[in-house]
C-alpha cells in the first residue's frame, strides 16, 4: 500500500475526477466501488456538478428520456416544456419500447403546487370537432392527458395514432368517475415493457429532477470529529483551524490487473482515505473504521467532506493522532442516481442464470452501510420514520450487511455442491431458514385482518352463480386491484424510507442557506438511496394474491372477476379505419408478442385442469364463456391467431393450461432463443389480459424452471391463488411477488437484503414487518375459521366427525411387523449409542417407512420381483387346479348339478358337494360343528365342502399343524391343505340379478321370493400374494359395506401400491370403485372424476361444486337410474388428491395411513369437507394398534401443538435436511 | 374362564333330551369312517351330568348295549373337557370295572376317536355313543388290556363269560 501511496501522481489528488478518468472506468471494469454509475455517463455526471440544470445529461436510469423527446408522438413537447410539465403535473411520460406513450403519475407532495390542470381546461368539443369523430370517454381522457390538455397537441397525438396502444391496454377499465377527478390518468405500467416500471423500481419517485434544479450541488448535513493518524513527520504541518482536504487514496488498479491478466479488484486496500493540507501534501489518513465508510461515500459520489484541523501536535511524528472535524455535504448526485439501474434489467436478461449477488448489489450494500454509519456519526435523526421499522434498525442494518457478506460466501460453496444436481428441480430447496409458525401468524395477522365492511361488488350478469358476501367483497377488491393501481388507501411513506430534515444550523451554529421547497430529504437506509421527494409506498402490480383458505371458493371468486372485468372490443377495431393505428402497432407485433385482450390464462396443476374448465362453464350463462384447454394434444392451436384482438367473437375467454405446459414451452423457447417467440404461437407469444396461477405455491422455488417460466408469461393483470402463500420460507413469498411484478420486491437482491438476510440474522421482527408491509396491499386472505360480525362462520359447513379406528394386525402381519420393528429399533439403538443418528437418519427413516407399509399390507415391504414371481406361480396353479382363488358359488353349483344329472357319475361325493354348496348358498348349513354357533360366523369351507366358522376352521387346521400331523377335515377326515380353505363371501345385492335368474330357473326348489345374493368362495390364504387381504383392508371393507348405498366414499392412502392392493379386494366384495393417482394422465383423471361425481343427487349447489361432465348437459335422471350402479368409492393417493380437487359428492373419508403431519391429511379431508358439501362428513382414520402408526399420531400431535392457528405448514416433507434435527426428536418419540 | 359356548350348548343338549337328539352332527353323505356312522343310533342309554363346581367335569353313565356281554350293566365314567377342547378330545375313563380288551384296568379306553381320529366335529354325546358301540364290538386286535385281548382271541366264549360276570359284579349294583 505504501508503495501505491508513493507512486501516486499528485496531479490526481483532486475531488471527483477519480471515477471519470479512472483507468478502471475506461477499461470498463466493473469496480465494486463504482458500480452504480453507468461508465459511459461518468464524465457527464461530473460535468453536471457545474451545470446541474442541463437536461441533456440525464441520470442513467433516464436513458429512455431522449426517446421521448425525439418521439414523433409528442412533437411540441420540447425538453423545456416537458420539464415544465413534470414540474407542474409531476407526470413523466416515459416511452415504451414500441414507441408509445405511458404516463406515470406521482403525486409528489413536495410541491404544494402539484395541482392537476383542470380537465375543464381541455376543450373537448373543439377537439371532437377537429378530429371529426366522438371518442369514448377514456380514450379522450388518455389523449387529453398525453397532450397535457393542449388541444393542438392532442390533435397531433390523435392523428399519429400513438395513443391507441395504451388505450387498448386499458380498454377494459370502466370509465369510472373517480378517474376523472384524478389529476391525470394513471396508466398501468405495462409489464411487458419493463422500462417504465424498472426505472421506478424501489418507489423512488422519478420526478426528483423537478426539485433537483433547486438543489445545490452539495448541501451540508452534519459534522463529526475523527482522530486521524499522521503519515509523515514534521513541524507545523497544520495548525488548529486549518482546513484539510479529504480525498481518496486509491490503490493502483492497473498494477493489480497485470497479474495473470485477471481482473483483480482489491477491495480491502481500497478504503484508504487521506487528508492533505492546503498545498496538497498528504498529512495523514483517516482511521480504518472511519475510512471504511467515508471512502465509499466519496467513491460513490454521495458525499463530499471538508475537514478542519482541531488539534495537531506541534511536532508531528508518524502515527501521531491528528484530530479533525469533518463536515459532510451530501452531493446532488446522491439524489440523482437511479436506484437499481440495470438491476431490473438483470432480472430479465439473466433470468436463466440468476446470480446470487452481483457486484452492484455489493456496492449497494457498502453504500447502505456507509450511509447508516454516517448518519450515526453526525447524529442525524430521522424526523419521520415508519414506526415499525424503527426498532433494531441500525444494528440490524449493519449486521444484515455483514451477514450478506458471509452469507454470500456460504451460498457460493453450497451452490458449488449443488450444481451437480438439477437446479431446476422444483423440490430442491434453499437452505434458508424456515419460518416458525408463530412468525407466520404474525405475518398473516395483518393480511388477515379482514374487514367485514369491505365494499362488495356484484358480478356481471353473465356470471351465473350466486356469490356469498365475502366473495363479493373479494370481487370488489380484485376489481379495484385490477382497475386502479392506486387504491383509496391513504398514501403513506414507503416503509423502507426515513424522512430527515436538512439541518438549518451547521456544527458551529451558523445558519445554513435553506433551499426553497426542500426542507426534507429521504433516505432509504436499506438501500442507501437518497431522495428529496416523498417516497410513497405504492404497488404497481395489477393483481395480487388471493390467499383465501381452501374451500372458500377462490376459483369462483376468480371466475366472477373474469366475468366482471372484461375488455370489450374497441369499436374501431373491426372497421379498419385506423390505418395509422395499424402502423403504430407494427412494432408491437414485430417484438413477437401479440396482445390477447379477451383472454385470461389459467395455469393450474394438472389434476385441476378439468375442474377449472367445468367450473368455468358452470359459473357462466350459456354461451358467455369459451374455455380452451391448452394441454396435451389440444395444444395444436396457434394462440396468436385465435386470441388476437380482432377475434373478439371467437377468442377463448379462458385458456386453461398446466404448469408442465408452461415449463415445456419455456424450455423450447430457451432452446431456440434465436427464433422469435412469435414463431411458436404458444403461451409466450401472447400477452394475455390476465394470468391466474392456481395453487401458486407450485412456483414457490424461485429458482425452479417452472417459476421462471411463469415469470415470463405476459399479462398486465396477474393473480396468484394459493391457500398457502408461504409454505416454509419467506422466499416462497418472493416467488409470488416476483411473478406479480410487485416493485421493488420482485428484485431478489432487494428482497434478500431487506428480508432474507435480516431474517436469517434473527432480525425477525424487522424482516417480518417488512414482509407484512409487502403483503398487506397484495394479499386478501380469509380463513374458514373467520366469523362474520354476527358470529356466523363465513362458510357454514356440515359437521365433520373424525374417528380414529384402531386396527388389530392379524397374527401373520404382526409377526412380520415385529420382525421389522426389531430390526429398525436395533438400528436406531445402535446409532444412538454411536451418536450417528443424523448420519444414518435416512436408513432409519427407510426402516420406519417399511414399518408403516407393514401396517398397511406386509406385501408392500417385499421385494417386488419375488412377489411378481409368486403371482405367476399362483396364476399357473390356478390354471391347473380346479380350485381357484376366487370362485363363484353359482358357477360351482351349476357345474356340480350338471354332473349329478349325468347318470354315470352317481358319485356320493358329487351329490354331497352339490348339496353342501346349496346349503352354503341358502345359508342353511346349520351351526358350526366346531363352536356350535348358529348360523356359522363368517362361513368357510374346505376343499371337501365342509363348512365351519372361518376362525374355527383356521384354528383347527393350525392346531393340527402345530401338533405336527397332517391336517384333516373335521368332518370327513380328508386331508386338508391349509391353502385350500375358502371363505364364503356374500356380495351385496347389486347387479347379480341375471345370475340369480338362471339359478332359480334351473332349480325351482331353492328359489325364493327374494333372489339370493351372489356368493363367491375365496381362498383365505390366496396363492397370489397380492390377493391377501390385510387387517386394514379388512377394516375398510367392513366400513364400506356398512355405508348406505347412496353415499360415496373417498379412500386416501399415501402408498399407491397400497391402493393397488385395496382395489382388487374391493372388487372381490363387489364394491365398485375408481382410482386416481398422480401417475394418471390428465384425461384419465378427468374421466375418473367425472365418473365419480356423475350421479350426484344434488345438482344445484350454490358454490364451488363441481360438475365434471365435459359437456354442458347432464344425463337425465331417468337415464341415470337405468345405467349401472356408479362407483361409490374413490381410491386416491394422498399426494395427488391433497390439492385442489373437489370431492364434495362424497361424504365418507377413509384415511388408510397416517402422514407425518396431520395438516396433510386434513387437506385431503378438506377435499370432501369443503364448500358445496351438504352432508355431514364422517372421517375414519385407520391406525394399527400398538404400532409405529400410533406413535406417528403422537408426532402429529406434537406438530399440531407447535403449529399456530393457521395450519399453514403444509409441505411437511420439504427441506428434509433442515428438518433432520426436528425429526431426530420425532424418532425418539417413535422408538422410545 | 368363561365356558365356551360350545360346551354350554352340548351340556344343555345332554341334559335336555338324551333320547331325541335333534342335531345330526355328522354327515350322512360321504362319511368315510365306520365308527362315526354309529352315532346315528337312536338307541341310547347314555347320561352325562356336569359337576356343579366344575362344568368341564362330567359324571357319565353308559348302559351296556343289548346283545353284548355288558347288557344290563350301567357303567360309570368320568369325562373332562380340557381347555383346548374341542381342538383336543375330551379325557374320559371308566370308573366302573369292566372286562374289555380295549379298556384297561385303570379304565382308560383305547378308541381312535379319542386319539388320532378326534375331530372337533365330534361331541361328548358322539364320543359316548362311540364308547357304547365299543362295548358292543370289542376289538382285540387293537388291545389296551393285553391279557384280556389275548383271552378274547384264544377263547372268546370264556372271555365273554368273564365280561358278563364282571358286569354283573361291578355294573349292576
Amino acid at each position: 500500500m505504501s508503495e501505491d501511496l508513493e507512486h501516486r501522481p499528485t496531479k490526481r489528488q483532486r475531488f471527483f475526477v477519480d471515477s471519470s478518468d479512472s483507468p478502471q472506468d475506461s477499461a470498463g471494469i466493473v469496480d465494486a466501488s463504482l458500480p452504480r454509475h453507468c461508465p459511459g455517463l461518468g464524465d457527464r455526471e461530473t460535468e453536471q456538478d457545474a451545470q446541474y440544470n442541463v437536461p441533456e445529461t440525464p441520470p442513467a436510469k433516464r436513458v429512455a428520456t431522449p426517446g421521448t423527446l425525439g418521439s414523433p408522438l409528442n412533437p411540441p413537447t420540447s425538453s423545456k416544456a416537458r420539464r415544465h410539465c413534470t414540474a407542474d403535473d409531476s407526470v413523466i411520460t416515459s416511452p415504451l419500447q414500441n414507441g408509445t406513450i405511458q404516463p406515470v403519475t406521482h403525486e409528489a407532495i413536495v410541491h404544494p403546487t402539484t395541482q392537476p390542470s383542470s380537465p375543464n381546461g381541455f376543450d373537448v368539443d373543439l377537439f371532437t370537432s377537429i378530429i371529426g369523430e366522438t371518442l369514448p370517454a377514456d380514450s379522450l381522457q388518455l389523449i387529453q392527458s398525453a397532450s397535457s390538455n393542449n388541444v393542438e397537441r392532442a390533435v397531433n397525438i390523435f392523428f399519429d395514432g400513438s395513443w391507441k396502444k395504451p388505450a387498448k391496454a386499458t380498454i377494459g377499465r370502466m370509465p369510472t368517475t373517480i378517474r376523472q377527478t384524478l389529476p391525470l390518468t394513471s396508466k398501468p405500467s405495462r409489464t411487458s415493457s419493463s422500462t417504465a416500471s424498472i426505472s421506478n423500481i424501489d418507489g423512488t419517485p422519478l420526478e426528483h429532477e423537478s426539485v433537483m434544479r433547486k438543489q445545490p450541488a452539495t448541501r451540508y448535513i452534519g459534522a463529526f470529529g475523527v482522530g486521524g493518524w499522521a503519515t509523515r513527520s514534521g513541524l507545523a504541518l497544520l495548525k488548529h483551524g486549518d482546513s484539510v482536504r479529504i480525498e481518496r487514496a486509491r490503490s493502483q488498479p492497473v498494477a493489480k490487473r497485470g497479474r495473470g491478466g485477471k481482473l483483480f479488484v482489491n477491495n480491502k486496500g481500497d478504503i484508504l482515505t487521506r487528508f492533505t493540507n492546503a498545498s496538497g501534501q498528504e498529512i495523514g489518513r483517516l482511521p480504518h473504521e472511519t475510512a471504511e465508510w467515508v471512502s465509499t461515500l466519496i467513491d460513490q459520489k454521495m458525499c463530499q467532506f471538508e475537514g478542519v484541523c482541531v488539534f495537531i501536535p506541534d511536532r508531528v511524528r508518524v502515527n501521531d493522532t491528528i484530530y479533525l472535524q469533518l463536515r459532510c455535504f451530501l452531493r446532488k448526485e446522491a439524489f440523482q442516481r437511479g436506484p437499481f439501474v440495470g438491476t431490473g434489467d438483470d432480472n430479465r436478461s439473466t433470468g436463466l442464470f440468476e446470480e446470487k449477488e452481483s457486484t452492484e448489489e455489493k456496492s449497494l450494500r457498502l453504500r447502505q452501510v456507509a450511509l447508516v454509519k454516517l448518519f450515526h456519526e453526525i447524529n442525524l435523526q430521522p424526523t419521520s420514520i415508519n414506526p415499525t421499522t424503527e426498532k433494531h434498525k441500525r444494528d440490524g442494518l449493519l449486521r444484515a450487511a455483514e451477514m450478506a457478506e458471509q452469507y454470500d460466501g456460504v451460498k457460493k460453496e453450497k451452490e458449488k455442491g449443488k450444481s451437480s444436481k438439477d437446479p431446476n428441480d422444483s423440490s430442491s430447496e434453499d437452505d434458508t431458514a424456515e419460518l416458525e409458525d408463530d412468525q407466520l401468524d404474525t405475518l398473516y395477522r395483518k393480511a388477515q385482518s379482514f374487514d367485514f365492511n369491505m365494499p362488495e361488488a356484484e358480478p356481471a350478469p353473465t356470471f351465473r352463480l350466486d356469490l356469498r358476501k365475502y366473495q363479493k367483497q373479494a370481487l370488489h377488491w380484485m376489481l379495484s386491484k385490477e382497475k386502479d393501481k392506486k387504491d383509496t388507501r391513504e398514501r403513506s411513506m414507503h416503509p423502507l424510507w426515513e424522512e430527515y430534515s436538512w439541518p438549518t444550523k451547521d456544527v458551529d451554529d451558523q445558519d445554513l442557506p435553506s433551499v426553497e421547497g426542500i426542507d426534507h430529504f429521504y433516505v432509504n437506509p436499506y438501500s442507501g438511496d437518497l431522495s428529496v421527494d416523498f417516497p410513497a409506498q405504492e404497488q404497481r402490480c395489477l393483481g395480487g394474491v388471493l390467499a383465501d383458505e381452501m374451500g372458500l371458493g377462490k376459483t369462483i371468486e376468480m371466475l366472477s372477476l373474469i366475468h366482471s372485468h372484461k375488455v370489450e372490443p374497441h369499436p374501431d377495431v373491426s372497421n379498419g379505419i385506423n390505418s395509422v393505428n395499424d402502423l403504430a402497432r407494427v412494432p408491437a407485433s414485430s417484438t413477437g408478442v401479440v396482445s390477447a385482450p379477451y383472454t385470461t390464462l389459467v395455469v393450474a396443476p394438472t389434476s385441476l385442469l378439468s375442474q377449472w374448465e367445468s367450473e368455468a362453464l358452470k359459473a357462466s350463462e350459456p354461451g358467455t364463456m369459451r374455455v380452451l384447454m391448452y394441454y396435451g394434444a389440444d395444444k395444436a392451436v396457434n394462440l396468436r391467431d385465435i386470441c388476437c384482438e380482432a377475434k373478439y367473437a371467437t377468442a377463448p375467454h379462458v385458456i386453461v393450461t398446466s404448469y408442465g405446459v408452461v415449463l415445456s414451452e419455456f424450455r423450447q423457447l430457451a432452446a431456440q432463443s434465436l427464433i422469435a417467440p412469435a414463431a411458436q404461437g404458444g403461451l409466450f407469444s401472447v400477452e394475455f389480459f390476465r394470468i391466474i396461477l392456481d395453487e401458486a405455491h407450485m412456483i414457490k422455488n424461485r429458482r425452479s424452471k417452472s417459476a421462471r417460466a411463469c415469470y415470463e408469461l405476459q399479462a398486465p393483470h396477474r393473480w396468484v391463488l394459493t391457500g398457502t402463500p408461504i409454505v416454509n420460507r419467506l422466499e416462497d413469498l418472493f416467488s409470488l411477488v416476483r411473478f406479480l411484478k410487485v416493485e421493488p420486491w420482485s428484485n431478489f437482491s432487494f428482497w434478500k437484503t431487506f428480508i432474507t438476510v435480516p431474517f436469517e440474522n434473527k432480525e425477525f421482527v424487522r424482516a417480518l414487518n417488512v414482509v407484512q408491509s409487502v403483503l398487506e396491499p397484495l394479499v386478501l386472505r380469509r380463513t374458514k375459521t373467520m366469523k362474520t360480525p354476527e358470529g356466523e362462520p363465513l362458510v357454514p359447513l356440515p359437521k365433520r366427525t373424525v374417528t380414529i379406528e384402531e386396527v388389530e394386525l392379524s397374527e401373520q402381519e404382526r409377526e412380520i411387523y415385529d420382525c421389522i420393528y426389531t430390526r429398525a429399533k436395533r438400528t436406531y439403538n445402535d446409532n444412538v449409542e454411536a451418536g450417528t443418528l443424523l448420519q444414518s437418519y435416512s436408513t432409519i427413516f427407510a426402516q420406519i417407512l417399511r414399518l408403516r407399509q407393514t401396517c398397511c399390507h406386509p406385501i408392500l415391504t417385499r421385494n417386488k420381483d419375488i412377489v411378481a414371481d409368486e403371482e405367476t406361480v399362483a396364476a399357473a396353479l390356478d390354471a391347473t387346479n380346479n380350485l381357484k382363488d376366487d370362485m363363484d358359488l353359482q358357477e360351482l353349483i351349476t357345474q356340480f348339478t350338471a354332473s349329478t344329472e349325468n347318470p354315470e357319475s352317481e358319485d356320493r361325493s358329487v351329490k354331497f358337494t352339490a348339496h353342501a354348496l346349496r346349503q352354503i348358498q341358502t345359508d342353511s348349513s346349520g351351526e358350526c360343528p366346531i363352536c356350535c354357533e348358529e348360523p356359522i360366523i363368517e362361513p368357510a369351507v374346505t376343499a371337501c365342502w365342509h363348512s365351519a366358522c372361518k376362525k374355527c376352521l383356521e384354528d383347527f387346521v393350525r392346531h393340527q399343524m402345530n401338533k405336527g400331523v397332517q391336517a384333516r377335515c373335521f368332518s370327513c377326515r380328508a386331508d386338508v391343505d391349509a391353502k385350500d380353505i375358502f371363505e364364503v363371501v356374500k356380495h351385496p345385492l347389486s347387479h347379480s340379478a341375471t345370475a340369480m335368474d338362471e339359478f332359480t330357473a334351473c332349480d325351482p326348489a331353492l328359489s325364493s321370493s327374494q333372489p339370493a345374493p351372489r356368493i363367491s368362495l375365496r381362498r383365505i390364504n390366496p396363492l397370489s400374494p397380492s390377493a391377501h387381504t390385510s387387517a386394514k383392508i379388512h377394516a375398510l371393507i367392513n366400513h364400506l359395506s356398512r355405508i348406505p348405498p347412496n353415499t360415496k366414499s373417498v379412500v386416501f392412502s399415501q402408498f399407491t401400491s397400497f391402493l393397488d392392493l385395496i382395489g382388487p379386494q374391493l372388487s372381490r366384495v363387489g364394491i365398485s370403485h375408481l382410482r386416481l393417482d398422480g401417475s394418471m394422465p390428465q384425461k384419465a383423471r378427468a374421466a375418473v372424476l367425472s365418473e365419480f361425481t356423475k350421479t350426484e343427487e344434488y345438482t344445484d349447489e350454490i358454490i364451488d361444486t363441481e360438475d365434471e361432465t365435459p359437456f354442458r348437459g347432464r344425463p337425465s335422471a331417468a337415464k341415470r337410474s337405468q345405467s349401472e350402479a356408479p362407483p361409490t368409492v374413490l381410491l386416491i393417493s394422498l399426494r395427488a388428491g391433497g390439492v385442489g380437487l373437489n370431492l364434495t359428492c362424497a361424504s365418507n373419508v377413509f384415511v388408510m395411513d397416517p402422514w407425518w403431519s396431520f395438516a396433510v391429511e386434513a387437506q385431503a379431508i378438506d377435499r370432501v369437507h369443503r364448500m358445496g358439501q351438504l352432508r355431514d362428513v364422517s372421517v375414519t382414520r385407520f391406525v394399527v394398534k400398538d404400532s409405529i402408526e400410533g406413535r406417528m399420531l403422537r408426532v402429529q400431535e406434537r406438530k399440531m401443538n407447535i403449529a399456530g392457528s393457521l395450519g399453514l405448514r403444509v409441505g411437511g416433507d420439504d427441506g428434509e435436511d433442515d428438518k433432520k434435527k426436528d425429526r431426530i426428536a420425532e424418532l425418539k418419540l417413535l422408538f422410545e | 374362564m368363561a365356558l365356551p359356548k360350545r360346551i354350554i350348548k352340548e351340556t344343555e343338549r345332554l341334559m335336555a333330551e338324551p333320547y331325541d337328539y335333534p342335531h345330526v352332527p355328522l354327515t350322512v353323505f360321504g362319511a368315510s369312517s365306520d365308527s362315526l356312522s354309529l352315532c346315528i343310533s337312536r338307541v341310547s342309554g347314555i347320561n352325562a351330568v356336569p359337576h356343579e363346581d366344575n362344568l368341564r367335569y362330567f359324571d357319565v353313565s353308559i348302559h351296556g348295549p343289548a346283545q353284548s356281554p355288558y347288557e344290563g350293566g350301567i357303567f360309570r365314567l368320568e369325562l373332562f373337557l380340557p381347555d383346548d377342547y374341542p381342538m383336543t378330545p375330551p379325557k374320559i375313563r371308566f370308573l366302573t370295572k369292566i372286562y374289555h380288551p380295549n379298556i384297561d384296568r385303570l379304565g382308560r379306553i383305547c378308541l381312535d376317536v379319542l386319539k388320532n381320529n378326534w375331530s372337533p366335529a365330534l361331541q361328548i354325546r358322539t364320543i359316548l355313543l362311540s364308547i357304547q358301540a365299543l362295548l358292543g364290538a370289542p376289538n382285540p386286535d387293537d388291545p389296551l388290556a393285553n391279557d384280556v385281548a389275548q383271552r378274547w382271541k384264544d377263547d372268546e366264549p370264556a372271555a365273554i363269560q368273564t365280561a358278563k360276570e364282571w358286569t354283573r359284579t361291578h355294573a349292576m349294583t
